[in-house]
């Protein structure tokens, strides 16, 4: 740990070969690998080592002079007279807060010398410049408590020992001082109620932030202090970042403005950065503006979306080292507004020119990669979105052009001569899993992956841009095959404008869903509720975010928050919340649910349960508090009441839900549709921040875990469920469902908001039981499951609510979704269950029958490893090697999502045998195994759903006689027909005819007209299919006069398209033959 | 001249008509005239022995010549994978350079530039197709996609919103149209036109006048023959369903064939030339059709409407010349152009060779008057997906943009052609009509270069009862009204 702290002045060759070895976070040493929520990586100190030469520099800016001119009509508005002359106060939004290491700054700071930290805030005026301003003296410290009879003199004693331990550990370090000075504060530990108000602490001021964590370490692990001995100390607020630091002393919350006057900022001698204003200024003289009022606008940010088509070989996913970028589409869009106001697209070799669009053509991948770097530079975006460009876009640019050893390239923050980085990062949290992720670092420029927020807000089946688009926007995206972009790249200009209109599509879409899902307004209102950076908000768990206000409002209460971490209590877990057994069946009348409104956050409330209020057991004893000051939790903790000690959370909670009631209210108000968006987002992020109070508390290996604290609400919750529990049918987390017995549903209205009434009154106060909806009918199958039509009024229902039901589950087929949804519609909107039970026989008998729509049948599944690396066979990875085998170039690589269907093969053949290409069963006429659909996939959900309803249902849905017919089609390819001969059959009875320009044998004859009825009618069917689909697709990629290419499998008509024109070509011969 | 004579006694449904008539005709026809291959030359005579054993024998002499080849696909247009690309280029290529040669006459100073050659804030000409997006289009993804909503979708008769907006594009690209002169009510996707505008700074383009490309050039008709010559247009018999009503039909027949009236009347159905039957003759019950085979009981009931049908088509077909035309209803395929209704379907009538069992769209000539006309879908499909008056507008716009159906392929089912597009106009129909319409309207449209079209909306014969007249003569057009209204 120590050597990478150290040596920060150390010069490097201008290519660091791994940059990212070089900055191990530091705490990967100590910690667990099992680390749920990793919050303790520290900022990235930018170094000198990755700036490189200015000579380098000089020589490429002449070489794109040309290039220069073209770009510069996007550039920035000019800056004022009054600006320039620095005679007017800067307000700027802040977006991106960050700190380097530099010489302290003599002006401002005559008194210091040496490396000191310079916190740098990034932003955006409204008039749209861009700022950066160097923030001078705010030193980085933490506390430990106060040995008792420490002295004065012993304070100045204890600096020295310390400080030579620090210089022990940092050998190689040219710091002059490490420990700047340690003071006795008066504060209090969160933790535990205590009687006395303050005890000594002491501040440890250290000179930079990365000093920090090796003070931590020495105090840890215990020092030799002369007169009291070996001791080692429990550190208080070491783990904070440097940067959340500095915002929460100077109260700065995340995208929030800041105000520096006039005279208190002087313009930065020698400027590092591209912003347009860049200036220096004291921590102390900032100004900021709590977001209310004229403050809680946005700035007019300028916002890139985009997006790069690499080269793959065949069969391979593209690699940097090997395959080059061809094209890179950019949009630009000012935040606020519906258009993007830049358009270009950046290739390789000639482009035809496209409409509305600057098409800028080079004739090496240098000049493409070098004129975007140009183009980053002159747009000087704000934030830069796409779809996985974390993951792939960005680092695959990087990497991309240190394979060409463009050292120059990755100049992409706001920091003259400073490259962007990349390292590999995993982020592991409890809600959203273990996701590996690649870090690339671009100062001042907020990166935000779509795809990283559409897998953290919302549950989807897939999370394709494809299938995200046609979710949200409602529209399909052309999917062209990347096995036929290197065939496009090496057409002619016009393929590869072909091309560039697909990628631009395709950065177009990243910036329609942040507009659509109002990502800016939601993340920048959460940013500003719980008072983190906006950054941290994609890249962290949630822990932060309490951990943000936890730290604001102590430091109101002048209260310190122990860093506890690693105290090996991740064995422990407590009791969880209660669900009630179901009572399994068909209500038929309407059910009421009632609700504990935001149920955690008001026990806290409720029974005052907080840090600061936990009694220790050694406490109760020796305070002897008096039994009415005190709540005794179900759990078995004490904690007191407000009327001793108010608590922290409670108080946090109060204040986050007293805000999203007044939120709520002004969006009732508002007609604005800008203010509503950000008080929208503003209510939904309070919203998400009370609740996940509680979950701070019971993450065991984060922050500040306090298993007491989450115990006991949980026992409360299960309390109250416990006390409702007499007239419910079926209760889960924090409601339950009442069965009335009153046939209507204004009546089970009336008595469910009367109940809730009444129970609410049995429990303290904010706990509420709410009245919500009705449920009416109602499906009850098991925990968790259930279905029913929803109503909040008694004239109409709201919708079919479901839960927990194959509705919306991504490895199964369509038809199970299909089939379970048509079903449960049938059952609750019509009430018609012999409906249901006939339409499920028919869609067996369908089949069983093969009259089955093929694409309802595939069954997707994603690749993530190669064959080998799966320990059991799975269907989808054997057929991905399979198709490899046939043809390399259009078989799915990692990272694809496989689409399979269950083929019939020879008996006893293993499951993952039997899964094929869905092209290829369409293809070669393979017959589909109906067995196994009808076993493996739908018998168990439709189940689920009957046999509360039904008597028998297994046998009278399952083994009816609608079974007993099966068609199988005959493979066209299978070894055997290699030596039939082929011989026409006739229409109508399928008998060989011996002349083959008949087309009815003599039996038939008589039949004519009836059996040309049916070929007519087949082909006039499949004619108009035909016509639609085909005409669809032309819709979808916008164009009339060009071909189809999409193939993109998530696409719910994609096979039916195939299939169309397979069918359509046999149909039409069938009806050729009667043209005799 | 071969001339072949046939008795027939007919079989009457109605115990009424029975005991009124009873009679025998002979047909002459002499047909292969010559050895042109498409061309005949039909001498029909009819001798009427009636009641009163008068007799009459009339002559009347035209040139027949079917022009229904474009519409045939053959049996080398296979399914190879091909899509509706190519069809749109075709019409591109064709109108572009049709256009061109107007674009002189209409704004000979401006440059004409393609799609992709248009710079912000120069006026230009450009020519290219326009699609027309659509908000409320019913799409084929949100049948199959969307989670089925509780209410269902409400199918309005008519697709138009008014966020609709134009797009044009061409080979090189697509550019909005904005706001300008140009309706996007009247205009449909597929159509190819000049435009006359500007690109705006936000890349869409401003219209500032539009160009079509009018009227096709006309044969003349021919002068001075002062010979009555009738054409009879009927559609929509729907023979088997519940509407239709046989006995009308055999009046429509009867009167045809010179059965009614008197020989003031019988005259003038001796001067009838050829028949028309516009689509939907007859009504299939479709719900027997679905890929099983049929149970005897079952086959006759599909039958029977055929062998009404037929009837009906052999005594017409025994006294002058008729063509049949496939419907959005009939046994046919279902995307444009229809093929032929399979003579298998009409055992008997299709013995004679005065019965044609034609496309549709439908194309001929009679003594060079030339005709064109479909069923209806085209008109149909542009009445959902634009605006007009009346229907005969959009007959009239069909003419003017010399595009018989520009929605297909798009939302008008049609067989992805390789190397042509059979839908466009070249030569200018002297009577232009469109089956299965709720009303019979009619308009005489004059061109700029003094064309003369007929416009007539043949409605549905088993709603109405009627069918339309046209005199080839003047091009004047009236009804044939039968009512069956019997208070007995």
């Amino acid at each position: 740990m120590q050597t990478n702290n150290g040596g920060n002045k150390r010069r490097q060759p201008p290519i660091a070969p791994n940059p990212s070895k070089r900055f191990q976070p530091q705490h990967h040493e100590d910690e667990s690998p099992a680390l749920e929520e990793d919050e303790m990586m520290d900022e990235d100190v930018f170094l000198e080592e990755t700036l490189i030469e200015d000579e380098e520099i000089l020589r490429n800016e002449q070489a794109s002079l040309a290039l220069s001119s073209r770009l510069s009509k996007w550039k920035r508005p000019p800056l004022s007279p009054s600006s320039l002359s620095l005679s007017q106060n800067i307000i700027f939004q802040q977006l991106e807060i960050d700190y380097v290491i530099g010489d302290s700054h003599q002006e401002l700071l005559p008194n210091s010398s040496g490396p000191a930290a310079i916190l740098r805030i990034f932003g955006v005026t409204k008039e749209g410049h861009s700022v950066c301003c160097h923030v001078h003296g705010f030193e980085p410290y933490f506390y430990i408590s106060c040995p008792p009879g420490m002295g004065p003199d012993d304070i100045s004693r204890f600096h020295q020992t310390l400080e030579g331990k620090m210089r022990e550990a940092n050998r190689n370090s040219r710091a002059p001082k490490f420990v700047v000075r340690i003071q006795m504060m008066q504060k209090r530990s969160i933790m535990h109620y205590q009687k006395q108000k303050s005890q000594p602490f002491l501040k440890i001021v250290v000179a930079l932030p990365t000093m920090v964590a090796s003070c931590r370490g020495i105090l840890e692990r215990g020092i030799q202090i002369d007169g009291l001995g070996c001791k080692s100390f429990i550190t208080y607020e070491s783990n904070v970042l440097f940067a959340l630091r500095f915002m929460i002393d100077c109260n700065i919350v995340g995208g929030n403005w800041i105000e520096v006057p006039v005279g208190k900022y002087k313009k930065t001698a020698k400027t590092i950065s591209y912003s347009q204003l860049e200036f220096d200024c004291l921590y102390s003289e900032l100004i900021s503006h709590p977001p209310e009022g004229e403050f809680s606008k946005m700035a007019p940010f300028r916002i890139l979306s985009f997006d790069i088509e690499c080269a793959g070989r065949k069969g391979l996913f593209p690699e940097p080292s090997h395959d080059p970028v061809i094209q890179v589409a950019n949009l630009v869009t000012l935040q606020g507004e519906d258009r993007p106001f830049v358009r270009n697209v950046m290739t390789l070799k000639s482009c035809a020119p496209i409409v509305g669009v600057d098409v800028m053509s080079f004739d090496t991948e240098r000049e493409v990669l070098l004129a975007w770097r140009d183009f980053i530079r002159e747009v000087d975006p704000d934030v830069i979105i796409g779809y996985n460009i974390c993951k792939f876009d960005l680092p695959y640019l990087i990497e991309r052009a240190e394979t060409l050893k463009i050292a120059e390239f990755p100049i992409l923050g706001r920091i003259k001569n400073s490259r962007a980085r990349v390292k590999d990062t995993t982020f592991s949290s409890r809600q959203y899993g273990v996701r590996e992720s690649k870090d690339v670092m671009i100062e001042g420029r907020v990166q935000f992956d779509l795809l990283q927020a559409m897998q953290r807000d919302y549950k989807l089946s897939s999370y394709s841009l494809n299938s995200v688009s046609a979710h949200f926007l409602g529209e399909q995206k052309e999917d062209v095959h990347h096995s036929i972009i290197s065939d496009l790249q090496n057409g002619n200009s016009e393929t590869r404008r072909r091309l560039a209109v697909y990628c631009l599509k395709d950065a177009y879409l990243p910036q329609r869903l942040l507009d659509k899902l109002m990502f800016i307004y939601n993340y920048v209102e959460m940013a500003r509720v719980t008072g983190v950076p906006v950054s941290f908000l994609l890249s962290r768990g949630q822990s932060i975010k309490v951990l943000s206000q936890l730290l604001r409002k102590s430091k109101q209460k002048n209260l310190v928050i122990p860093n506890v971490k690693g105290q090996g209590s991740s064995q422990e877990t407590y009791e969880g919340a209660t669900v009630l057994e179901a009572r399994a069946g068909f209500y038929e009348k309407p059910i009421a649910t009632l609700d504990f409104a935001s149920l955690y956050p008001s026990i806290m409330m409720a029974y005052n349960l907080c840090y600061c209020t936990l009694v220790t057991p050694e406490d109760i004893r020796k305070l002897n508090l008096p039994p009415e000051c005190v709540t005794k939790t179900p759990s078995g903790d004490t904690f007191v009441k407000p009327s001793l000690q108010k608590g922290i959370l409670p108080e946090i909670l109060e204040e986050l839900l007293a805000a999203r009631k007044r939120a709520k209210a002004d969006l009732k108000e508002a007609k604005d549709p800008f203010v509503k968006a950000v008080l929208d987002g503003r209510q939904l992020a309070l919203k998400i921040s009370a609740n996940s109070v509680y979950g701070f508390t019971g993450a065991t290996v984060a922050q500040l875990p306090c298993l007491e604290i989450s115990s006991s609400v949980t026992s409360f919750g299960r309390q109250m469920i416990e006390h409702t529990k007499k007239l419910v049918i079926y209760g889960d987390t924090d409601s339950v469902m009442v069965q009335f017995g009153v046939p209507t549903i204004e009546a089970a209205m009336s008595l469910g908001k009367e109940a809730a009434e009444y129970i609410s009154s049995t429990f303290t106060k904010p706990i509420k039981l709410e009245f919500e909806k009705i449920y009416y009918p109602y499906l009850l199958i098991s925990k968790k499951r259930y279905a029913g039509l929803l109503w909040t009024n008694p004239e109409k229902f709201d919708k079919m609510d479901t839960k927990g039901i194959e509705t919306v589950r991504r490895d199964n087929c369509l038809l199970v979704k299909n089939l379970v949804t048509e079903c449960l519609h049938k059952i609750l909107i019509d009430r018609d269950i012999p409906g249901a039970v006939q339409y499920v026989k028919n869609t067996i008998s369908d089949l069983l029958m093969n009259r089955m729509d093929l694409s309802l049948l595939v069954i997707t599944k994603g690749l993530t490893k190669t064959g080998d690396d799966y320990a059991v066979k799975a269907a989808h990875v054997e057929l991905a090697e399979r198709m490899r085998k046939r043809d390399a170039a259009t078989a799915p690589n990692v990272g694809d999502r496989v689409p399979y269907v269950i083929i019939k093969a020879a008996k006893g053949a293993k499951a993952y045998e039997k899964s094929e290409d869905p092209i290829y069963v369409l293809e070669n006429n393979i017959p589909i195994d109906p067995q196994y659909y009808l076993e493996n996939q739908i018998s168990k959900p439709l189940l689920r759903i009957f046999e509360p309803i039904l008597k028998n249902a297994s046998k009278e849905l399952l083994h009816g006689s609608h079974t007993r017919a099966v068609s199988i089609s005959t493979p066209s390819n299978s070894g055997i027909m290699k030596f039939a001969k082929k011989q026409l059959t006739c229409i109508g009875c399928k008998a060989l005819l011996s002349n083959a320009d008949q087309t009815l044998c003599s039996h038939c004859k008589g039949r004519e007209a009836e059996l040309y009825c049916k070929t007519v009618a087949n082909v006039s069917d499949l004619e108009m299919v035909f016509g639609r689909l085909w005409t669809q697709c032309q819709e979808c990629q916008g164009s009339l006069h060009q071909d189809v290419l999409c193939t993109s499998r998530d696409c719910p008509i994609f096979y039916r398209r195939k299939k169309a024109q397979k069918d359509m070509a046999e149909a039409k011969l069938q009806l050729d033959r009667w043209k005799f | 001249m071969e001339v072949e004579g046939e008795e027939k006694r007919l079989h009457r449904k109605q115990s009424l008509y029975q005991s009124l008539v009873r009679f025998a005709f002979f047909t002459f026809s002499a047909s292969h005239f010559g050895n042109f291959s498409n061309m005949c030359v039909w001498v029909v005579g009819e001798i009427l022995i009636c009641d009163c054993f008068s007799i009459s024998l009339l002559w009347v002499w035209f040139f027949f010549s079917l022009k229904d080849e474009k519409f045939q696909i053959l049996q080398t247009e296979k399914y190879r994978g091909q899509q509706y690309s190519q069809i749109y280029f075709a019409r591109l290529h064709h109108m572009r350079n049709l256009i061109y040669t107007l674009v002189p006459n209409w704004k000979p100073n401006l440059p004409v530039t393609t799609v992709l050659g248009l710079e912000a804030g120069k006026e230009c000409i450009v020519v290219g197709t326009l699609y027309k997006h659509m908000k409320l289009k019913p799409s084929i993804l949100d049948e199959y996609s969307k989670e089925r909503s509780a209410v269902p979708l409400a199918k309005p008769h008519n697709f138009m919103h008014p966020d609709d907006y134009l797009v044009l594009e061409d080979e090189s690209g697509r550019v909005k149209l904005a706001n300008g002169i140009l309706a996007p009510s009247v205009f449909v996707t597929g159509l190819v036109v000049a435009l006359h505008g500007k690109e705006t700074s936000d890349g869409d383009f401003f219209v500032q006048d539009i160009l079509e490309a009018g009227l096709a050039p006309q044969k003349p008709l021919p002068l001075g023959s002062d010979e009555d010559k009738y054409v009879v247009f009927v559609s929509g018999l729907s023979v088997g369903s519940s509407e239709s009503n046989p006995l009308q039909i055999q009046l429509l027949v009867d009167h045809m064939t010179g059965h009614l009236g008197d020989a003031k009347e019988q005259n003038i159905a001796s001067q009838i030339v050829r028949v028309v039957i516009v689509g939907n003759s007859v009504n299939v019950p479709v719900r027997l059709l679905t890929g099983q085979n049929l149970a005897s009981k079952d086959q006759s009931k599909l039958f029977e409407p055929f062998k009404e049908l037929d009837i009906f088509l052999t005594q017409l077909a025994a006294a002058l010349p008729v063509d049949i035309m496939p419907g959005s209803d009939d046994p046919a395929n279902y995307s444009l152009p229809q093929q032929p209704l399979h003579r298998c379907l009409f055992p008997g009538a299709s013995a004679y060779n005065t019965f044609v069992s034609c496309t549709n769209p439908h194309s001929f000539e009679l003594d060079t008057v030339r005709f064109l006309g479909t069923s209806g879908q085209n008109i149909d499909d542009l009445d959902k997906y634009s605006d007009a008056k009346n229907k005969l507008d959009f007959l009239e716009r069909t003419l003017h943009w010399r595009h018989l159906a520009p929605t297909a392929p798009n939302t008008l089912g049609c067989y992805p052609f390789i190397d042509k597009d059979p839908f466009l106009i070249e030569s200018c129909p002297h009577v232009y009509f469109i089956g299965n319409q709720s009303k019979y309207e009619t308009r005489l449209l004059q061109g700029s270069e003094g064309q003369k079209v007929r416009l007539i909306c043949v409605p549905r014969f088993c709603e109405t009862g009627v069918a339309v007249v046209v005199n080839m003569r003047n091009l004047e057009s009236h009804t044939l009204s039968f009512s069956t209204c019997f208070d007995l």
